[in-house]
C-alpha cells in the first residue's frame, strides 16, 4: 500500500461505513479492513489520517482503530510470522510520541494506550530513547503536553505494582529511575508551586491537580518493588510536599457533585496510598515522617463529610490509621485517652451512620443491600473500613475502646428513647457499633465465633434487641428490625437457647415484613438457626421445641415468596429446605397443600431459570418432600409422580438444560421407592433417556446413570421383555462411557446394573462384545479407575455367572487370555480395589474363581492359584494400595468414582449404597474357607499340598485363621 | 560499589517436596534499586588518610613525621620524583603521598597522567632506601585505592610482583604498607585477584603471618585475605582457599574485633554458592567457633558470622546439622529479636533455610523455641524480616509433618500470615497462598478440612483470599482462585470434558486387531 491520497480516500471511506448501524455495510467493511492491516504502510496510513483528516469522527475512529492494530499485531509471538513490518516498527515509534501530544484529548487517550503496549514489547531495548523523548516535554510547561506524558508513563510503569521481582524487571525500573526519576521530581515541585502562583485560577488549577495526581500515582509504581535510591535521598522533598497537599484545601476545587470523586479527593487518596506503601515496606526509612501523616490523615478524616464522593478518600484514610495502630512501635500515636476518644468520636462514629445513600440502597436496590451487609461485599465501603479501624485499636486497647464507645452506645440510645421516629438512626449505629466491637471472629457457618468479653451480648439482646423483635408491628422502623434480626442471626452462638427460642417465632412473624431485606433477613436467620448443633450432634433446636410454630412458619415462609421482589428468593427457599429437614415427618400434613406450591414455583421458574441457587433448593426441598412423605408410606409415591410429572415432561419436552441433572435425579428417587416393577409412565420415558444428545452434556452424565440403573434395578425384565430393541441403544451409552477416561466408572455403573438385573438370556448375544470392548479400552489406556472398575466387573460377572462362565469367555477371545488377565491384571492390581461393597464383590468372585474353576486346578493355569489365593488373603489383610502411576497424576482426580460434585447433586436426592451380594455372603472369609474345605474334598490332597509348597507363611497364618473360624479342616 | 545482603544467591537446600517450584525462585536479582548501606560490608578498598592514623595509635607509628613533610605542587613533586637524587625523590615521594592523603579531591589521576607510577613502582625495590621504599609504597597503596581505573592503572606498572617482593622487607611498617596495597588490588575484582594468586600471594602473606603478633599488622592481612575470598564470577581457585582456610581459622580464634569481623566476612564468602564450596569451609570444623561469634557483643563480628552461618544452612541437610549440632537454633531466637533490623531479616533467612529441611530438622526447630520468634517476626518485624519468614512457614509447611504443621498454626503462624495477605508485593503473596495450601494439605490427612476452613474463615482469611481473585498478577489470581474453588467452593464446580461420537450411540464392536497384551 502507498502512502498517498488515493489510499487515504479509500480507507476513509471504508472506516466511515464500520461506523455503519446496519450491519451489512459494517460488517463487509471490517472484514476488508483486517484483510489488509498485513500491507505495508497500513499503520502509517491510520497515523496519517488521525492526523489530518478534516472529519473529527474520522480521525477518532482512526485512532481507535491504530489501537485496535497495535494490540493485535504488535507483539512478536515466536514461531509466528511478524505482523508489522520493521520499517512500520521504526516509522511508528519515531512518530507516535509526538503524533500523542499534539493531539487532541479523545485520540491522545488513543494514542497513549497504544504506546504503552508498544512499550510493554520494545521498551527499554527496542525504544531506547522512549523515555528521554518523554522527559524532555516535562519542559514544555505546557501541561496540556505534560498529562499526556504522565499519562502514558503511568500506564507504562503502573505493572511495576503487580509483577514478580526479576533481574530483567528491576534492569527496567533502574532505568527508568536514572532517566526519569529527577525530572519527575522537579516536575513536581514546579506544579506545587505553580498551583500558589494560579491559586485563584480554577481553571489552571484543574489542570495542574489532574498533573499532580498523575505524578502521584506515578511515585507509588516507581516506589512499588524497593525503595530506589533516587527517592530515599529525596524523600524529604516528597513528603514534606504530599504532606502539605493533604493538608490543602481549596473552595475553587471543591465539587458540587456529590457521587463523584473530585480532582482533590483522587489526589488526596492517592497520597494516602503512597503513605501507606511506605508505612508498610519502608517502615525504617518513613519512621520520621509518619506521626505526621498520622495526624494530617485523621485530620483530614475530621473534616471530610459524609458525600459518597469522599468515600474512596475516606476508606483509604482509615485503613491508613487502622495499618498503623496495630504496630506495637507506633502503639504511642494512639495511646493516650484523648486521642482514643477523638479517633472512636471524630472518626469511627460519623462513619458508621446510616447515610441516606444506604437508605436509598435498602429500599430500592435490596439485594445490593444484602450483598454487601450478609455476604461482606462491603470491602471499599466506610463501614467496614471503620470496623476494621476498631478492630485494629482493639488489638492494644480493648479496654479503654471498649469504655469509650459503652459511653456512646448508651447516648445513642439515648437520643432514639427520646423521639424514635426522628432518631431512629442512632440506634442503628448503635447497633453497629456493638457489632464490630464485639466480633472478633466470624465464619458463614456459625455467625461470630469469638467475642470481645467485655461486651455483655445478651444483656444487649434483652434491653435493647428484642422490643424491636417483639414490636407488633413489623413494617415500622424496618432498618431497626433488620438490624435486630441480624443480631440474632451473627450472635447465635454467642446467645444462650432459650433467647433463640423465644426469638424464633418472632422471626416466624417478621418473614412477613413489606421490607425486602427485613424479610429476607428473617428468613436467613430462621435458616441458619436450625443448622445449628446442639449436645450429641442433633440439631440444637428440636423437631418438638418448633411444633408449636410449625403451621406459621410454613405458612409464612412460602407467604414471603409471594411478597413482591421476593419470588425467587434464594434465602426463602433455602429456609424453606432446611424448615423440611428440621421438622421431618411434623411436614406430612402440609405436604398436600406445600407440594402443589412448590410444582407450581418450579413450572413459573422453569420458563427462565435465572436464579440457580433458589431452583437448587427448591428441587431440594422437592425430594425432601417425597423422602419424608414416603418414608412413613411408600404408596404415596404415585401422588407426588402424579403433581410432578406434567412439570417434568414439560422440562424435557421444552429441554430446560439447566433442570435436567435435577429432573433426573427426581426421577430416580421416585423411581428407587417403588418395590419391584415399574409404572408404565417410565416405560414410556426410557427410549428418550437414551438419546445422544442427553449423554453429550456432562452434567447429565451421573444423574442420568443413576436413573438408568434405577430403571433396570426395578425393570430389568420389563426392558428385556417389551423394550428389547433397546438394549443395543443401552449398551450404546456403555461403549460411550468406557470410551471417556472421565467417564468410564460411570460406563460400568450401567453396565454392572445390566449384568446383575437384566435376565441372562437378554444379554447372552451381546456378551462377547463387551469384553472385546473393555479389552480394546484395557489396551489402548490402562488408567488406575479403570483396572479398578474393570476388576469389580469381571468378579460380579463370576459371580452371577459362573467362574467358568468367566474363563471360557475369556478364552474365547483369544486362547490363553484367562490366565493373562489373572496374572497381569488381577494378582497384581486388586489391591487397589477400594469400597466395601466392591471388595467383597472381589473376594467372592476370586473365590469362585480360585474353587470353581477346574481348568484351575488342571491347566497350565495351575500355576496361578496360589499367587491368586495370596492376592485374595492380600486383599483382605493389606492396607489398600493408593498409589497412582507418576504419569497418572494428573488424570482425572477430579472425577474419581465416589466424587460425584461435577454435577448439581441434590444432597437431598442421595441414593443408599446398593450391594449386589447382600446377606447371601456374610462374611468372604468364611466363604473362602468353606469352598476351599469342598474343593478339598474333591481332590484330596491337592489343595494342603499348593499351600505348603508356595503360599507364603504370613498368608497361611491368615488362612489358617479364617479355617478355624469357619471349623473345616482341609483334607 | 559495595556488595550488599542481597547480592547473595540465597538459594534453598534442594530438599523438601518441591524444591524447583518453591527453593530455587528464590535466587536474588543482582540489580539493587536500593541504596547500598555500609554496616552490610565494609569497604573493599581503603586509603590511608592522615586523620585516620591519628584516631588511631596501632596505625600512627612514629616513624611518621606529617610536619617534615612540606605541602608542594604537581609540577615540584614531578620534578622532585624524577630527580636523580634520593633526597628530592624522597621529598617528592613524602610530597606525593600527602596529597594522596587528604580527607577529600585526592590528585589521583593528576599523579598517574604526570607519569609518576613507574617511578614509584621503582622504589620499591629498593631496599637499601627504607624511607623511599615506605613513601611510594603508601603513595601507591592510596591510588590503588581509587576506582577501577586507578587500580588498573597500578597494576599495569609492574606493581602486584613489586609489592609481593616487598612483602619480605624486614622493617614491620614496610611489609604491612605492602600487604595494604595487595588488599586494594584483590579488592578490585576477580581478575586482580586471581593475578595475585597466580604471583603465589597467598604463601608469601602467609609467611609473615604468624612472625608477628601486631595487632595493627595482623588486622591489615586479615583484611586483604578476605579480600582475597571476596568476588565471583568466578570464586578464588579451591587450591588457594585451601592455602588460606587454616590461616583464616587460626585468627578466628583471636579476640581482636576488627579481625574477628575481617575473618568472618571471609568466611562468609567463602561459603556463598554451591556445597562443594560451603563444603570446603564445614570441613575445617569452623562452624561451633561461628555459631559463638553469632552471639558477639559488636555487631561488626555478629554480622558476618550470622552471614556465615546462614549460607551454611542453605546448604545440604548434613551442612545444616553441623550448624544445629553447634547450637545455631539457640542462638537464632535473641537474633530474631536484634534491635536491628537488618539482623533479623539475616536470622530470618537463615531459620527459612532450616524450614527447608527434612521433618527431623523442623522438629529441632520447634524444639528449641523457634515458633514464639518466628511467628513475632511474622507480626511486627519489618517488610524485609516478614518475607523471609513467610518463606520460613512456606517451606516449614511444605516438608513439615502433619503434627509439626498443626503444632506452627498454633502458634499463631496461620492468623499473622493471613494478616500479611494484604501487603503490596505479589511474591509474598503467592507464598503465603502457597503456604495456606500446604497447610490444608496437612488438615486433609488429619480430616480436619473443614475446621480448617472455618479457622481461616474466622481469621478473615475468606476475605482477603477473595479479594486477591481481583489481584492484577495472573499468579496470585491464580492460587487464590484454586484456593477458594478447592475448600471453599459451594460445590459449583466445573464440568468434565467429554468426547464427542456420531449423534447416535451404536453398540458395535470391531473385530480385534492383532492380540491382546496388557
Amino acid at each position: 500500500m502507498e502512502l498517498n491520497d488515493a489510499n487515504l480516500q479509500s480507507l476513509t471511506e471504508f472506516l466511515r461505513k464500520t461506523l455503519d448501524p446496519d450491519p451489512t455495510v459494517r460488517r463487509p467493511a471490517e472484514k476488508f479492513l483486517e484483510s489488509v492491516e498485513g500491507n505495508l504502510n497500513y499503520p502509517l496510513l491510520l497515523l496519517t489520517m488521525l492526523e489530518k483528516s478534516q472529519d473529527t469522527v474520522i480521525r477518532v475512529c482512526a485512532a481507535v482503530t491504530f489501537k485496535n492494530y497495535i494490540k493485535r499485531n504488535w507483539r512478536i509471538v515466536e514461531d509466528e510470522p511478524n505482523k508489522v513490518s520493521d520499517q512500520d516498527r521504526t516509522a511508528i515509534k519515531a512518530n507516535i510520541v509526538n503524533l500523542m501530544l499534539s493531539s487532541p484529548e479523545q485520540i491522545q487517550k488513543q494514542l497513549s494506550d497504544a504506546i504503552s503496549i508498544i512499550g510493554r514489547e520494545d521498551f527499554p531495548q527496542k525504544w531506547p530513547d522512549l523515555l528521554t523523548e518523554m522527559v524532555t516535554r516535562f519542559r514544555s510547561g505546557d501541561f496540556h503536553i505534560i498529562n499526556g506524558v504522565l499519562r502514558t508513563a503511568h500506564s507504562l510503569f503502573k505493572r511495576y505494582r503487580h509483577e514478580f521481582k526479576s533481574n530483567e524487571l528491576w534492569s527496567e525500573i533502574k532505568l527508568v529511575l536514572d532517566t526519569f526519576a529527577l525530572p519527575l521530581t522537579e516536575l513536581f515541585k514546579a506544579t506545587i508551586e505553580l498551583c500558589q502562583t494560579h491559586a485563584a485560577d480554577v481553571n489552571a488549577l484543574k489542570v495542574l491537580f489532574s498533573s499532580l495526581t498523575l505524578i502521584s500515582k506515578l511515585f507509588y509504581s516507581l516506589n512499588f518493588q524497593d525503595l530506589p535510591e533516587f527517592f530515599e535521598d529525596n524523600m524529604e522533598t516528597w513528603m514534606t510536599n504530599f504532606h502539605g497537599l493533604l493538608t490543602l484545601d481549596n473552595k475553587l476545587l471543591q465539587t458540587n457533585d456529590e457521587e463523584e470523586a473530585g480532582l482533590l479527593e483522587l489526589l488526596k487518596s492517592q497520597i494516602c496510598d503512597n503513605a501507606a506503601l511506605y508505612a508498610q515496606k519502608y517502615d525504617e526509612e518513613f519512621q520520621p515522617y509518619l506521626p505526621r501523616f498520622v495526624t494530617a490523615i485523621w485530620n483530614l478524616l475530621v473534616s471530610t463529610g459524609q458525600e459518597v464522593k469522599y468515600d474512596l478518600l475516606v476508606s483509604n484514610a482509615i485503613q491508613f490509621l487502622a495499618s498503623v495502630c496495630e504496630r506495637p512501635h507506633y502503639k504511642h500515636l494512639f495511646e493516650d485517652q484523648n486521642t482514643l476518644t477523638s479517633i472512636c468520636e471524630k472518626v469511627i462514629v460519623p462513619n458508621m451512620e446510616f447515610r441516606s445513600a444506604d437508605e436509598e440502597a435498602f429500599e430500592d436496590n435490596s439485594e445490593e443491600y444484602i450483598r454487601r451487609d450478609l455476604e461482606g461485599s462491603d470491602i471499599d465501603t466506610r463501614r467496614r473500613a471503620a470496623c476494621d479501624l476498631v478492630r485494629g485499636l482493639c488489638k492494644f486497647f480493648e479496654g479503654p475502646v471498649t469504655a469509650i464507645f459503652s459511653g456512646y452506645v448508651s447516648s445513642m440510645l439515648g437520643e432514639y428513647a427520646k423521639n424514635p421516629g426522628e432518631n431512629w438512626k442512632h440506634k442503628d449505629a448503635a447497633i453497629y457499633l456493638v457489632t464490630s466491637l464485639a466480633s472478633k471472629a466470624q465464619t458463614q457457618k456459625h455467625g461470630i465465633t469469638q467475642a470481645n468479653e467485655l461486651v455483655n451480648l445478651n444483656e444487649f439482646f434483652v434491653n435493647h434487641i428484642l422490643s424491636d423483635l417483639k414490636s407488633p408491628n413489623v413494617n415500622e422502623f424496618p432498618v431497626l428490625k433488620a438490624d435486630a434480626i441480624k443480631y440474632v442471626m451473627i450472635f447465635r452462638s454467642q446467645l444462650p437457647k432459650e433467647q433463640l427460642l423465644q426469638a424464633v417465632p418472632l422471626l416466624i412473624s417478621h418473614l412477613q415484613a413489606e421490607s425486602t431485606v427485613e424479610h429476607t433477613y428473617s428468613a436467613h436467620a430462621l435458616e441458619r438457626l436450625f443448622t445449628m448443633r446442639g449436645p450429641n450432634n442433633t440439631t440444637l433446636i428440636t423437631p418438638a421445641e418448633m411444633a408449636p410454630f410449625t403451621e406459621q412458619l410454613l405458612n409464612n415462609l412460602f407467604k414471603a415468596l409471594a411478597l413482591p421482589g421476593s419470588a425467587e428468593n434464594e434465602y426463602i427457599m433455602k429456609a424453606i429446605m432446611r424448615s423440611f429437614s428440621l421438622l421431618q415427618e411434623s411436614i406430612v400434613p402440609y405436604i398436600p397443600t406445600l407440594i402443589g406450591q412448590l410444582t407450581h414455583k418450579l413450572l413459573l421458574v422453569s420458563k427462565n431459570p435465572s436464579k440457580p441457587h433458589f431452583n437448587h433448593y427448591l428441587f431440594e426441598s422437592l425430594c425432601l418432600s417425597v423422602r419424608i412423605t414416603c418414608k412413613a408410606n411408600p404408596t404415596t409415591v404415585s401422588s407426588f409422580e402424579e403433581a410432578l410429572f406434567p412439570v417434568i415432561t414439560e422440562i424435557l419436552q421444552n429441554d430446560v438444560q439447566e433442570f435436567l441433572p435435577y429432573v433426573f435425579q427426581v426421577m430416580s428417587l421416585l423411581l428407587e421407592i417403588h418395590s419391584n416393577s415399574i409404572p408404565s409412565s417410565y416405560m414410556a420415558l426410557f427410549p428418550h433417556l437414551l438419546q445422544p444428545v442427553l449423554w453429550e452434556r456432562t452434567g447429565n452424565i451421573p444423574p442420568l446413570v443413576r436413573l438408568l440403573q434405577a430403571y433396570l434395578e426395578k425393570g430389568g425384565a420389563s426392558i428385556a421383555g417389551s423394550a428389547a430393541d433397546k438394549i443395543p441403544g443401552l449398551l450404546g451409552v456403555f461403549q460411550k462411557l468406557i470410551a471417556s477416561k472421565a467417564n468410564d466408572h460411570q460406563g460400568f455403573y450401567l453396565l454392572n446394573s445390566i449384568i446383575e438385573h437384566m435376565p441372562p438370556e437378554s444379554i447372552i448375544q451381546y456378551r462377547k462384545q463387551i469384553f472385546i470392548l473393555l479389552f480394546q479400552r484395557l489396551q489402548s489406556s490402562k488408567t488406575t479407575k479403570f483396572i479398578k472398575s474393570f476388576l469389580v466387573f469381571i468378579n460380579l460377572y463370576c459371580v452371577k455367572y459362573g467362574a467358568i462362565a468367566l474363563q471360557e469367555i475369556f478364552d474365547s477371545i483369544q486362547p490363553k487370555m484367562f490366565g493373562m488377565v489373572l496374572e497381569k491384571i488381577i494378582i497384581p492390581e486388586v489391591q487397589k480395589v477400594s469400597g466395601p461393597v466392591e471388595k467383597k464383590i472381589c473376594a467372592v468372585g476370586i473365590t469362585k474363581v480360585l474353587t470353581e474353576c477346574p481348568s484351575m486346578m488342571d491347566t497350565e493355569y495351575t500355576k496361578l492359584w496360589t499367587p491368586l489365593l495370596q492376592a485374595l488373603i492380600g486383599l483382605f489383610e493389606l492396607p489398600e494400595d493408593d498409589s497412582i502411576p507418576d504419569d497418572e497424576h494428573f488424570v482425572d482426580i477430579e472425577d474419581a468414582p465416589g466424587y460425584q460434585t461435577a454435577f448439581s447433586q441434590l444432597a437431598f436426592a442421595g441414593k443408599k449404597e446398593h450391594d449386589p451380594i447382600g446377606d447371601s455372603v456374610g462374611n468372604p472369609k468364611i466363604l473362602l474357607a468353606q469352598s476351599l474345605y469342598k474343593l478339598s474334598t474333591a481332590c484330596p490332597g491337592r489343595v494342603p499340598s499348593m499351600l505348603s509348597t508356595s503360599l507364603n507363611a504370613e498368608a497361611l497364618q491368615f488362612l489358617q485363621g479364617y479355617l478355624q473360624a469357619a471349623t473345616v479342616q482341609l483334607v | 560499589s559495595i556488595i550488599t545482603a542481597n547480592q547473595r544467591i540465597s538459594k534453598f537446600k534442594n530438599k523438601g517436596k518441591d524444591p524447583t517450584k518453591l527453593r530455587e525462585k528464590r535466587i536474588s536479582v543482582c540489580v539493587e534499586l536500593r541504596k547500598a548501606h555500609k554496616n552490610e560490608s565494609f569497604l573493599k578498598r581503603r586509603n590511608i588518610s592522615l586523620s585516620s592514623l591519628q584516631d588511631e595509635e596501632a596505625h600512627s607509628p612514629s616513624y611518621i613525621s606529617n610536619e617534615m613533610v612540606a605541602l608542594l605542587s604537581i609540577e615540584d613533586i614531578v620534578r622532585d620524583v624524577n630527580s636523580d637524587s634520593r633526597e628530592s625523590q624522597t621529598r617528592g615521594c613524602q610530597a606525593a603521598r600527602k596529597l594522596l592523603s587528604q580527607e577529600r579531591n585526592l590528585p589521583l589521576k593528576e599523579i598517574i597522567d604526570a607519569g609518576l607510577l613507574s617511578r614509584f613502582v621503582s622504589f620499591l625495590s629498593m631496599d637499601d632506601e627504607a624511607t623511599l621504599q615506605f613513601e611510594a609504597a603508601w603513595a601507591l597503596t592510596n591510588i590503588a585505592s581509587g576506582t577501577s581505573w586507578h587500580t588498573q592503572q597500578v597494576v599495569e606498572h609492574g606493581a602486584v610482583p613489586a609489592f609481593i617482593a616487598l612483602l619480605a622487607s624486614p622493617m614491620l611498617h614496610i611489609s604491612e604498607q605492602a600487604v595494604w596495597a595487595l588488599g586494594n588490588i584483590a579488592g578490585d575484582g576477580a581478575a586482580y585477584r586471581d593475578i595475585l594468586i597466580e604471583c603465589n600471594v597467598v604463601p608469601a602473606l602467609l609467611a609473615f603471618l604468624m612472625l608477628s603478633s601486631q595487632v595493627g599488622y595482623l588486622r591489615n592481612l586479615t583484611w586483604t585475605l578476605s579480600n582475597l575470598c571476596r568476588n565471583k564470577n568466578p570464586f578464588p581457585p579451591l587450591s588457594a582457599v585451601q592455602q588460606l582456610l587454616p590461616s583464616l581459622i587460626q585468627l578466628l580464634h583471636l579476640n581482636d574485633k576488627d579481625i574477628l569481623s575481617d575473618a568472618c566476612w571471609a568466611i562468609s564468602y567463602l561459603s556463598e554458592g554451591d556445597n562443594e564450596r560451603i563444603d570446603v569451609v564445614v570441613k575445617t570444623g569452623i562452624v561451633p567457633r561461628l555459631v559463638e561469634l553469632m552471639s558477639h557483643e559488636e555487631l561488626s563480628v555478629m554480622t558476618p558470622a550470622l552471614r556465615s552461618i546462614g549460607n551454611i544452612v542453605s546448604g545440604s541437610d548434613l551442612q545444616t546439622q553441623t550448624a544445629i549440632d553447634a547450637g545455631v537454633l539457640k542462638v537464632l531466637p535473641q537474633l530474631m529479636r536484634h534491635p536491628k533490623a537488618s539482623t533479623q531479616k539475616e536470622a530470618a533467612w537463615a531459620l527459612s533455610n532450616i524450614a527447608a529441611g527434612p521433618s527431623r530438622q523442623i522438629q529441632q526447630l520447634i524444639t528449641c523455641g523457634l515458633l514464639p520468634a518466628l511467628v513475632e517476626q511474622l507480626r511486627n518485624g519489618d517488610f524485609k524480616t516478614q518475607r523471609e519468614a513467610v518463606w520460613a512457614v512456606t517451606n516449614f509447611t511444605s516438608g513439615g509433618a502433619v503434627e509439626q504443621v498443626v503444632n506452627l498454626v498454633q502458634s499463631g503462624a496461620l492468623e499473622a500470615i493471613i494478616d500479611l495477605l494484604q501487603v503490596k508485593d505479589a511474591k509474598v503473596i503467592l507464598v503465603i497462598l502457597e503456604a495456606i495450601n500446604n497447610i490444608f494439605l496437612a488438615a486433609e490427612k488429619l480430616g480436619e478440612t473443614e475446621k480448617l476452613t472455618l479457622l481461616v474463615e474466622e481469621l478473615g482469611g475468606l476475605d482477603r483470599i477473595e479479594m486477591l481473585q481481583n489481584h492484577d498478577n495472573d499468579l496470585v489470581y491464580q492460587a487464590a482462585h484454586a484456593l477458594i474453588e478447592k475448600y471453599f467452593g459451594d460445590g459449583e464446580v466445573v464440568g468434565v470434558k467429554v468426547d464427542s461420537t456420531d449423534d447416535s450411540f451404536v453398540f458395535m464392536t470391531s473385530e480385534p486387531q492383532g492380540t491382546f497384551e496388557f
